[in-house]
């Protein structure tokens, strides 16, 4: 059982976390300095930075891509995501 | 009122470009001074005296914001600013990679500079409000190191991104928890969302900045736009810091879906059990 949930549902089981478009990041790490929660790691080597924790990030949180030059950093679709997250609910209130 | 005009200098990339020539442009038909965001870096005293004296009309190209982030930086807080890309991507063009401005970017510009412009002869003509909001008096306090966090014990429901609402009859209000004006530090503007928008729970109701980070505002009940904090937006951002659940809410709506809504909401208790661990792991 998981302690980290979002609105009652496992954190692990919503799929909410910046993706790095590595053909247009400039590995500025804007991103990495602004976010508390340590999602992204840097790396030596060509890429420079990875998005190590996606379960830190805070869902719906999209501040990262706000800081991004680039506009590198995508998330994923906010409407599924919130339907998800009600089947989920609804889904575990079944089973109990 | 006197305005001057801080935007990107354009030379990193193209949205930078079209940034710079909406600022020249926003100069232009407001009569305002342009100030150089290198020199303003450089030698800000340059500029004491304009910034001072005149509204500033901050014009960011890209995300990394330069042009508000050297206004933060000079302590002033921008009458109106714009983020040039993310206007580009409302509209739905694309950006050629060229520093050098075409006709379609430059129609781009002028439509934009006319926002802008329509915007600042805009007042607030939003109907009065219906309801009586007496500020709360009764609160949780968790306290983390130095830091003391307050939660209103009734009234309030919040959703787990610190945004909270506060309904009465079909209207609801909606605004900041104490922790994330906090964690935010010095609001220093508020981007509302238009009168009349349509929002979904948790949806987006406009964009909280700080010098620290932007902040979308999580909407935490659907609903039509009624009234947005005019003292807020227009004078006073930092009221969000001094009074987040009383005269720094930010967003009116009329509530469209509220039993049901509130179920997917913390409660005062709730929350508070929730801020503790947040603080901590900050």
């Amino acid at each position: 059982m998981s302690e980290n949930t979002f609105m009652g549902v496992a954190r692990e089981k919503i799929p909410w976390a910046p993706v790095i478009d590595y053909e247009k990041c400039d590995f500025c790490m804007e991103c990495d300095e602004f976010c508390p929660h340590r999602v992204f790691e840097r790396r030596d080597g060509d890429v420079k930075l990875v998005v190590a924790n996606p379960n830190n990030c805070v869902v719906f949180c999209r501040a990262c891509a706000k800081t991004c030059g680039p506009d590198a950093i995508t998330f994923p679709d906010k409407p599924q995501t919130i339907k998800l997250i009600k089947d989920l609910r609804n889904a575990e209130g079944g089973t109990t | 009122m006197s305005y001057a005009v801080l935007a990107c200098n354009g030379v990193d990339k193209a949205e930078g470009a079209l940034a710079r020539e909406v600022g020249l442009q926003v100069a232009d038909a407001t009569g305002g001074d342009v100030v150089c965001p290198v020199l303003l870096n450089r030698a800000p005293a340059r500029y004491e005296k304009t910034l001072a004296r005149d509204a500033l009309i901050v014009v960011d190209g890209c995300g990394t914001r330069c042009a508000s982030k050297l206004a933060a930086g000079v302590g002033v807080k921008p009458k109106q600013k714009v983020l040039v890309s993310g206007l580009v991507k409302a509209s739905g063009e694309e950006l050629e990679a060229s520093l050098r401005l075409g006709p379609d970017e430059m129609a781009l510009a002028k439509s934009i500079v006319a926002d802008i412009v329509a915007a600042l002869g805009a007042s607030g003509t939003q109907a009065a409000p219906a309801v009586a909001w007496d500020a709360p008096t009764d609160f949780f306090v968790v306290v983390f190191d130095k830091f003391e966090f307050r939660i209103p014990k009734q009234g309030y429901r919040f959703s787990e991104n610190d945004t909270w609402v506060r309904a009465m009859g079909n209207r609801a209000r909606v605004g900041i928890s104490d922790y994330l004006q906090q964690q935010l530090t010095d609001i220093l503007y508020f981007d509302p969302p238009e009168l009349g928008t349509l929002v979904e729970q948790f949806g987006e109701l406009g964009e909280v900045e700080s010098s620290k980070a932007i902040f979308e505002i999580i909407a935490p009940v659907s609903g039509a736009v009624v009234a947005v904090n005019e003292a807020v937006v227009e004078a006073s951002p930092e009221l969000v810091n001094a009074d987040p659940y009383g005269e720094g809410w930010l967003v009116e709506v009329e509530l469209s879906a509220w039993a049901e809504e509130s179920e997917l909401l913390l409660d005062g208790p709730a929350y508070r059990d929730t801020v503790g661990p947040k603080a901590a792991e900050y």
